[in-house]
């Protein structure tokens, strides 16, 4: 449970940091790309997770809704 | 997408889709109408699965509502059965058995909020899944953040097959006699994402996930040393929680992505997963993707390795399923994505604006006794 904990803070203080720092809608081109786009692969992910599902005894990890290049 | 007849539980596979579903709703919402044909694969020792999809998005008029559909067949060949189904099927023949499943989707892009719901069915000869879901997300810092919120639940009857596909009971995995006893599959699942631009080349998300699940959790059809049923305890509760980085190296035209998650329940497993991955803009319109994935498994708490059985007579619960064992595997893989942008520009072909191909491949290999997996799926998309 230690190794939890440490996940659940170390989670904590990235979000925390990440709330301090903006990308300017100006400097997102790269941002916009299909490869820096984590809901680019959601259909890929799928299958992904319908076999690990069948296959591991662990789920997720293959959610993610995007965001943050501002090209929604 | 159940693997194998009569070696799953048949519901469990399904039910874990159809939690992405309310992802990919709010990933849908970033491109246009458009509609894509995918071919799944999935190979595996005894094993086949094939699997075609497609799915529609339509926006009504635009991106402030957008309604969808899928449709998916899932056809599953195995080479063997499990103990206790021979009689139905006549022995140890490859056999097929078909899965449909059907989703519907309808989602809305407002300023700084996007909102998202599907309902999905799914039917097979011995179980019906039905679940639906919702999502909203919330765009913060001028967009260079997104906080999304998901739930889904499954409502899913799962059924034993006796003397033919026809004749089937309820699974309740339970005394006969129980009068509580339920063959309901209760499934819920909540999720808490959040991803920020820290950098105009680095893009960093965590996603936290838990789910909830009541109801018979282990297969109608295993037996354990030939002779007793299995038997895994009725409530499941499960948390994981997923780091990633997506760092655009601009002068190798290359996107590193690192991924890693973190998994525990409440029957002892214990798991870890890193999957990195590397995008390679190859020319101007072509994608290539490598990609690494490392998991580890403990075991649950009940579960006994072959050279510690048989069960004691008293064992509360018993299994023989791998997905319960300690194990480990890797996984490379590698995508190819043609994007056929350029062929856009002659006038007959101007309808491919937007569209790609893509083709991708997986080779899994695991310490547990499914041994070597192939998994592979091409996907045709196109704008309309």
């Amino acid at each position: 449970m230690r190794a939890t904990y440490a996940l659940i803070a170390l989670l904590l203080a990235g979000s925390a940091l990440t709330g301090c720092a903006t990308v300017r809608p100006s400097e997102r081109e790269v941002l916009s790309r299909p490869e820096m786009n984590p809901a680019d692969d959601l259909e890929e992910e799928i299958f992904h997770s319908h076999v690990e599902a069948a296959r591991e005894g662990a789920f997720g990890g293959h959610g993610a809704a995007g965001g943050g290049c501002g090209c929604g | 997408m159940r693997l194998r007849l009569k070696t799953l539980a048949p519901w469990l596979a399904s039910v874990l889709g159809a939690m992405f579903v309310v992802w990919a709703i709010i990933g849908s919402l970033q491109a246009d109408d458009r509609v894509t044909i995918r071919g799944n694969y999935y190979r595996e020792v005894s094993t086949r699965v094939l699997q075609p999809l497609v799915i529609v998005h339509k926006d009504v008029p635009d991106e402030r509502l957008t309604i969808g559909a899928s449709y998916m067949l899932d056809a599953i060949s195995s080479a063997s059965i499990a103990a206790g189904a021979a009689a139905v099927t006549g022995g140890d023949n490859v056999f097929t058995e078909i899965r449909h499943e059907t989703t519907a989707t309808v989602a809305s892009r407002l300023p700084n909020w996007t909102l998202g719901g599907f309902f999905r069915y799914s039917t097979e000869s011995d179980y019906i899944s039905r679940s639906f879901g919702f999502s909203v997300a919330r765009d913060l810092f001028q967009r260079a953040g997104t906080l999304s919120v998901a739930y889904s639940a499954n409502l899913d009857r799962t059924f034993q097959i006796r003397q033919s596909f026809r004749d089937t009971v309820p699974w309740t995995s339970a005394d006969p006699d129980d009068p509580d006893a339920t063959n309901l599959v209760q499934i819920h699942y909540l999720s808490l994402g959040y991803s920020h631009a820290l950098h105009r080349t680095l893009l960093a998300g965590a996603v936290l996930e838990g789910i909830y699940a009541t109801g018979p959790q282990d297969n109608p059809y295993r037996r354990i040393d030939g002779a007793l049923n299995e038997s895994h305890p009725h409530l499941r509760r499960r948390l994981a929680m997923t780091g990633f980085l997506r760092w655009a190296v601009l002068k190798a035209h290359m996107v590193v992505e690192p991924r890693y998650r973190f998994y525990h329940d409440d029957w002892g497993i214990t798991a870890h997963a890193i999957d990195p991955r590397i995008h390679f803009r190859v020319a101007k319109h072509l994608r290539l993707r490598l990609r690494y994935r490392f998991y580890h498994q403990t075991k649950a708490y009940f579960f006994l390795p072959m050279d510690e059985r048989p069960y004691p007579a008293d064992a509360e619960y018993i299994s023989a399923d791998p997905k319960m064992s300690r194990f480990l595997s890797h996984t490379p893989g590698l995508q190819l994505v043609v994007e056929l942008d350029g062929l856009a520009r002659y006038n007959r072909l101007k309808w491919l604006r937007g569209a790609f191909i893509e083709a991708t491949y997986n080779h899994v290999f695991q310490t547990n006794r499914f041994g070597a997996a192939r998994l592979g799926n091409l996907t045709l998309s196109i704008p309309f």
